[in-house]
């Protein structure tokens, strides 16, 4: 007869920078591969349309205890999610997500940034962070803190130049990343400073 | 983005609807076997619609989707249904804060735009449920077209 399986325990929802994924316990039965379906439930499903689930796009089924749902979420409202365990024609009670998950709520970390002088030129790396994240970098020449100056990338390329630097001067740099699609930025990465080629030359 | 409807000034993530719209926008306009029909734009564009009432209009339009429409395009195929849930949340999540807007500034609909709606309501009425939402969906990128004018 068929198996008897549990529902998966532990599940939770972790969100980093509009990535999202639901997680869970595995479910063990000895010498056999168990399956995972993990389902969507957003508030027009559950208002709207007689409380009914959409199977996520990556999980239907997968034998991974977790699953990347931020396709599937692509809107700022409350979602719920559920996950059941499947052996052969056995299926489990859902587990469902406790709460609600919005990913306005997605925490967000400060971009990866690399500050280069380049003779007298101001350049800069940034990490993608990916499609839905533009930046806001501030610059400023060192010592001259009130005249800060601000350029908003919305596309990541490969090196950005920010400014021309005067001979021997030390430039400082910080950014942080803003997400459109939720109103939310994250918090400044350190401020780095790198100095221009050249200088004061002495005469003899 | 922010939008000016009217007297409202609302910020809209519309590009995700867009790009869901345009992944299935084939796939639900081949449902469609009426094309000489138009839901939307019968027998007047949405782009007659005054500035003012512009509010109004895109509140009703999108209770109009989401009251009406979604709820009669499930399809046999998995990926068009999550394009159009995605839609769905999205348009929920934006006519909330249309509705807020709309309380605050108190935007009403004038007679011709109230007149507009009543035809797209009489449109839909006129097909079967399922060929009428099929076309109203299809016809999406109309609705946004005429919001990005808003812009």
């Amino acid at each position: 007869g068929d198996v008897l399986l549990p529902a998966p325990q532990s599940i939770s929802i972790l969100s980093t920078n509009m990535k999202h994924f639901l997680t869970w316990s595995p479910v063990i039965v000895q010498g056999a591969t168990v399956r995972y379906s993990v389902e969507l439930q957003g508030e027009y499903e559950r208002d709207h349309a007689n409380g009914s689930w959409i199977p996520s796009s990556e999980c239907a089924p997968t034998t991974a205890t977790a699953c990347n749902v931020t396709d599937d979420i692509a809107a700022s409202v409350a979602y719920r999610l559920r996950v059941r365990a499947e052996l052969g024609a056995a299926r489990s009670p859902w587990a469902t997500t406790e709460g609600f998950f919005n990913r306005v709520t997605t925490s967000l970390t400060p971009p990866v940034l690399r500050v280069l002088a380049d003779g007298h030129h101001l350049l800069v790396e940034l990490a993608d962070m990916g499609p839905a994240f533009q930046f806001q970098l501030l610059y400023w020449r060192k010592g001259q803190e009130n005249r800060v100056q601000q350029k908003v990338v919305r596309e990541v390329s490969s090196v950005l130049h920010l400014d021309t630097m005067e001979a021997g001067a030390e430039y400082c740099v910080k950014a942080q990343a803003h997400v459109e699609a939720i109103n939310r930025s994250s918090s400044f990465s350190p401020t780095q400073c790198v100095r221009a080629q050249g200088g004061t030359s002495l005469w003899l | 983005k922010l939008f000016h409807f009217g007297a409202c000034r609302v910020s809209l993530s519309m590009t995700e609807i867009r790009a869901g719209f345009t992944a299935i926008k084939a796939n639900i306009q081949s449902r469609d076997p009426v094309r000489t029909l138009s839901i939307l734009s019968h027998p007047h564009s949405l782009h007659k619609v005054k500035s003012p009432d512009r509010c109004c209009v895109t509140h009703h339009l999108f209770t109009f989707y989401v009251d009406k429409v979604f709820k009669h395009c499930k399809t046999e195929d998995s990926f068009v249904n999550r394009k159009i849930s995605s839609i769905a949340n999205s348009f929920l999540s934006a006519r909330r804060k249309l509705g807020q807007c709309r309380e605050q500034n108190n935007c009403v609909c004038g007679e011709e735009s109230t007149e507009k709606f009543k035809q797209i309501l009489a449109n839909y009425e006129g097909l079967n449920v399922t060929s009428a939402a099929m076309k109203s969906l299809g016809e999406l990128d109309i609705l946004l077209d005429w919001m990005e004018k808003s812009r």
